[in-house]
């Protein structure tokens, strides 16, 4: 080889003696005096240094600096929460009648972390639902950076069962994929009870950053009970703790939270109640309060036209929310606390309990002739030719216009402001219902500043009427009639069987007031122009109300106008405020039909039909009845006490104590025997 | 044989390989516990086995200490030119595994022409630089780069990046060891990097260059490529100061780690016995090493030095290499941590390079008197 040969010529001055022949298996020691390079050597032990701090200082880094952060991906790889989700409570009328229930959904959930293929199982979806692949893709997108790792994001919120028959059979070929059950609200009773109830719907991204137990694909109440009594319908999630190898197979599951199913809600309505004061309105536009005057619980709480809930619950479409949002007839709206109307005369029952509290005589007589002068105005009476000589009760009883123009332009706005507000006027009632309004109890201020214009005299005369800039809600005028028979107590309206009596406020009148005021009512039942809501087997009274919509001008001569030939926008608002009394159960109705025209050939069939179904058909015609046979003074001197406690086997077999009047003095009502077949369990799992 | 030459043998390299080796089964034997169900392992046999290959590997290293480590100078070139002549049957009759053509199936066994190679490559720069102690001038350096790159440009081809990488590192650092002379250690210095961008562009895989750029940026691609890198960082950086305790690792035992037995395995290790663990496995490596490298510098003669300082580089290069892509200072190349990633033939070559050592060790004073 050229090497050695090369090598031995270059050899002369090397000091190795290399004198043995080469030879096979024979030793060769070239190098006897060898000395290891010392370079050499350096290098290797620097080498060895630097490997030994470099590992190291890389070890310390990933095992002491990032240990703890790598000790968590190391748990996430290998642990999931998987949520267990708790069934929202249901919801009942007072006799245990669903009103809000649960039904099994089977949705199909993506785990992205377990997905081999993303764009051919968002491909297989399309396919199964008929879906736009563009639309899956776009729920993909919005919703994948939502989620946390490994948390199941939900697709398909509700599958019919041939499509997850058929999902599921094909399921193995898809990773990532699972079908998972989770309960969809359903509303039975659709519009009878929409707005009392309001929805659910899947929670928004700004509802989830708001509150952590919020998860993707929840459903939250969006309006009503369901978003008032949100946090107690909810229950709260319980959570497993799965362990999982690197093929997301399960390995073990351990409980670390049980799940809370929500509470199951009693509310103080009726639904046999609510749908007869329903089918009494006929659908009209308008509402119907009942309410206990002495706990201050709603019995009905109807308005209408109504929509029905379920669609909201299922995921409304955009063309059904445009056309429940502009239709002319509003259908969303609540009015019984949503919509302000001028009250009308039911507005003089105010009135004349403030003209007592202010020192008027209730026996001081006024004349009507059918109208008032106030300068060049001319202020009329409903009746045109005039009532003659009125007293308070008189006046009441007629509802003579003039006599309240007289009083009112005696004591003035700022009076009449006072104590009107004092009764709960012109602020919500507190009940349970979001976006509640609050009316208006017109004032000099107030004018002042919406209008930048002083109070003028005229002004006064239509708000003693219940005209002009007045404002209320239905339920407000509930809660005033409540305070006349309770002694003066403005109570919460309360939805819930289970709550106790609040009471928000006093009216500033004595017994003696708050007496005649109910005296009043009862004559302008049994005689008056409430007289369609007298009943000979009950105690009733009423007061109507036709508030005009839009001042009226007619030259003089001209007649008015009956309703049916006016605008349906124009028509007068037909007011009912009435109670009544049979065996120790009391209730005060308040119907309103809107554009109905007159209060009593209007809304008083309504209130009438209501009794009728609160006290059943009226055992003693004919009507009228006179007014001699009313029940004697010190009976109604009392206000009326607060039923008392009772408590009765509900019906789960347990007692629960309930603030309900005796069993004996209810209507008998079937009463449901335990759970009903096939209801769902405590609480739903997911399947993985 | 004479008795004395137990007294001069390297007792500390023997202890550390074997207290190496045992670290190496008892990790594998946690390595192969596999979680089936809630608190039930099931084992793979890898320890078993690799009990068995060092069983047989201490064989061939009692074997390597009967014969005077000199006899192999004689064995450099036919052994050299076997290797050759196997490396080029390769692309012949070879059999392709993994789109790599790398095996010479005997029917029995198979055997990989380019493992051998890295020996007698070894034994054959030991005797290429031992004819003096002068720097390497030009003509000297390109002899042995040439007799390093022939056999280097053929696994090259089968592809075996790994192995050819590893014969020119060993390579590299018996040519440093031995020394350069200065201009052509500064050249060198200078076309290191040339031969790296020309290997980027001409000399590599699409597979490879994408391992590269996934060890730069392991994130752009978790569930793929990025896949090995950032399981085995969660798995060592999980192991925190103490480790999760032996047979603890949650990493390896439910399969997030991949390769759990051959390449990666001591990032079980590392999960297991933490940082305190991590360190002293370093030190016990360095603490080999060191042992080899006692050996090297009390050789008495050039060829044993170099011999030994090959096997110091072979060792060194595996460890740096494979630990390195483990932690994450090195892109994924497939090679095994020598004692502690299960593999037979590894194991034995181990054995049998640290047999030489020891023979090395223990003839040093053959030439007295």
């Amino acid at each position: 080889m050229t090497f050695r040969n090369r090598r031995k010529t270059d050899d002369a001055g090397n000091a190795v003696p290399e004198k043995k022949k080469r030879s096979w298996l024979k030793i060769q020691v070239e190098s006897e005096r060898y000395q290891p390079p010392r370079n050499g050597a350096i290098l290797l032990q620097v080498l060895v240094g630097i490997f030994f701090f470099v590992f190291v200082a890389r070890f310390w880094y990933l095992q002491i600096h990032r240990g703890a952060e790598f000790s968590e991906q190391a748990q996430n790889n290998r642990l999931r929460m998987e949520l267990i989700f708790a069934p929202r409570g249901r919801i009942l009328d007072d006799t245990n009648k669903v009103l809000a229930d649960n039904r099994t959904a089977f949705g199909l959930a993506l785990v992205p972390e377990d997905c081999h293929d993303v764009p051919a199982t968002l491909a297989q979806i399309s396919e199964w639902t008929n879906l736009p692949l563009d639309q899956v893709w776009d729920k993909y997108r919005s919703d994948r950076i939502k989620v946390k790792p490994f948390e199941p994001l939900l697709m398909i919120t509700d599958m019919d069962f041939e499509l997850v028959a058929r999902v599921e059979s094909e399921l193995i070929n898809w990773p990532g994929l699972e079908i998972v059950v989770r309960t969809k609200r359903s509303y039975p009773e659709k519009d009878l009870f929409a707005h009392v109830l309001g929805y659910v719907a899947e929670v928004n991204e700004r509802e989830m950053q708001a509150d952590p137990e919020l998860a993707m694909g929840d459903l939250v109440g969006k309006q009503g009970l369901e978003l008032e009594l949100e946090k107690r319908l909810r229950g709260r999630k319980g959570e497993y703790e799965v362990e999982v190898d690197a093929h997301s197979r399960m390995l073990g599951k351990r409980l670390t939270k049980e799940p809370q199913s929500g509470e199951e809600i009693n509310l103080s309505l009726d639904r046999d109640l609510q749908e007869a004061a329903w089918e009494a309105l006929q659908g009209e536009a308008g509402c119907v309060v009942v309410m206990e005057p002495d706990t201050g619980k709603l019995r009905a709480l109807v308005t209408s036209p109504a929509y029905d809930n379920n669609i909201f619950a299922a995921g409304i479409s955009q063309r059904d929310w445009d056309a429940l949002r502009t239709s002319k007839r509003f259908p969303l709206q609540n009015r019984v606390i949503q919509s302000v109307y001028p009250p009308g005369s039911v507005w003089k029952l105010v009135m004349a309990a403030m003209f007592l509290e202010n020192g008027v005589s209730p026996n001081e007589g006024v004349f009507c002739p059918g109208q008032v002068k106030l300068g060049n105005q001319i202020f009329r009476c409903w009746r045109r030719g005039g009532h003659g000589s009125q007293n308070m009760q008189s006046a009441l009883i007629n509802s003579c216009d003039v006599y309240f123009y007289i009083m009112a332009e005696r004591l003035g706005i700022d009076k009449i402001e006072e104590f009107a507000k004092a009764c709960g006027f012109g602020r919500p009632t507190g009940i349970d219902l979001p976006h509640e309004k609050s009316g208006l109890v017109p004032s000099r201020e107030w004018k002042r500043k919406r209008f930048k214009k002083p109070w003028v005299r005229g002004e006064t005369y239509n708000v003693s009427i219940g005209q002009g800039y007045t404002l209320v809600t239905p339920v407000q005028m509930a809660v005033y009639v409540s305070s006349l028979l309770n002694g003066g107590k403005l109570l919460k309206p309360q939805l819930l069987d289970a709550t106790p009596v609040e009471v928000v406020g006093t009216v500033p009148a004595s017994l003696k007031t708050l007496n005649f005021v109910v005296e009043s009512m009862r004559k302008t039942a049994s005689g008056g122009t409430a007289r369609v809501v007298g009943r000979k087997d009950a105690d009733m009274g009423g007061k109507t109300g036709t508030a005009q919509v839009v001042k009226l001008r007619f030259a003089a001569g001209e007649r008015r106008l009956k309703t049916a030939e006016m605008e349906y926008a124009q028509r007068d608002h037909a007011w009912i405020a009435t109670w009544g009394r049979k065996n120790d159960k009391a209730y005060v109705v308040v119907v309103m039909v809107e554009h109905g025209g007159g209060g009593s050939s209007v809304a008083g069939p309504v209130a009438k039909k209501v009794y009728e179904h609160l006290f059943g058909p009226d055992e003693g015609a004919p009507r009228p009845r006179p007014a001699a046979e009313t029940p004697p003074p010190a009976r109604r001197a009392t206000p009326l006490a607060p039923t008392p406690q009772s408590a009765r086997p509900s019906p789960e077999g347990t007692p629960r104590p309930r603030n309900v009047v005796p069993l004996e003095t209810r209507p008998a009502r079937p009463q449901p025997q335990g759970r009903p077949a096939g209801q769902a369990p405590r609480y739903k799992i997911i399947i993985p | 044989m004479d008795k004395r030459l137990f007294t001069y043998l390297n007792w500390s390299l023997l202890l550390w390989l074997i207290a190496l080796y045992f670290v190496g089964v008892g990790n594998l034997y946690s390595a192969s516990g596999t979680r089936i169900e809630s608190g039930l392992l099931s084992y793979a046999p890898f320890y078993q086995k690799q009990l068995i290959w060092g069983l047989c590997g201490l064989g061939c290293m009692l074997l390597t200490l009967c014969f005077d480590y000199r006899q192999l100078r004689n064995l450099a070139w036919p052994a050299y030119l076997a290797c050759l002549a196997l490396l080029m049957l390769v692309p012949v009759v070879g059999s392709t595994i993994y789109g790599a053509k790398r095996w010479i199936s005997l029917g029995f066994m198979s055997i990989q022409p380019s493992e051998m190679t890295k020996l007698a490559m070894l034994v054959l720069t030991a005797r290429l630089l031992s004819r003096d102690g002068k720097p390497l001038d030009w003509k000297n350096f390109f002899m042995v780069l040439a007799a390093g790159l022939l056999p280097v440009g053929f696994i090259l081809k089968q592809p075996d990046l790994g192995t050819s990488m590893l014969i020119l590192l060993i390579l590299a650092g018996m040519i440093l060891f031995h020394g350069l002379k200065p201009a052509v250690l500064k050249t060198c210095l200078l076309a290191v990097p040339c031969a790296g961008a020309f290997m980027w562009f001409v000399g590599m895989h699409d597979y490879q260059r994408q391992r590269i750029l996934t060890f730069l940026n392991p994130g752009d691609d978790p569930r793929g490529t990025g896949y090995h890198i950032l399981q085995s960082r969660i798995a060592i950086g999980s192991g925190e100061l103490w480790g999760k305790g032996f047979g603890g690792g949650t990493q390896s035992q439910l399969r997030f780690l991949p390769e759990r037995h051959s390449d990666f395995a001591v990032a079980v290790f590392g999960e297991e016995w933490g940082f305190i663990g991590c360190v002293a496995l370093v030190t016990a490596f360095c603490l080999f090493l060191l042992s080899i490298f006692a050996t090297a510098v009390q050789a008495k003669d050039r060829f044993g030095s170099m011999l030994v300082v090959g096997v110091f580089f072979y060792f060194f290069w595996q460890i740096c290499i494979n630990m390195g892509m483990v932690i994450g200072l090195m892109p994924v190349v497939g090679i095994p941590l020598p004692f502690i990633s299960y593999g037979g033939s590894a194991t034995i070559v181990n054995f049998t390079l640290v047999g030489i050592v020891l023979n090395v060790s223990m003839r040093r004073f053959m030439f007295k008197g």
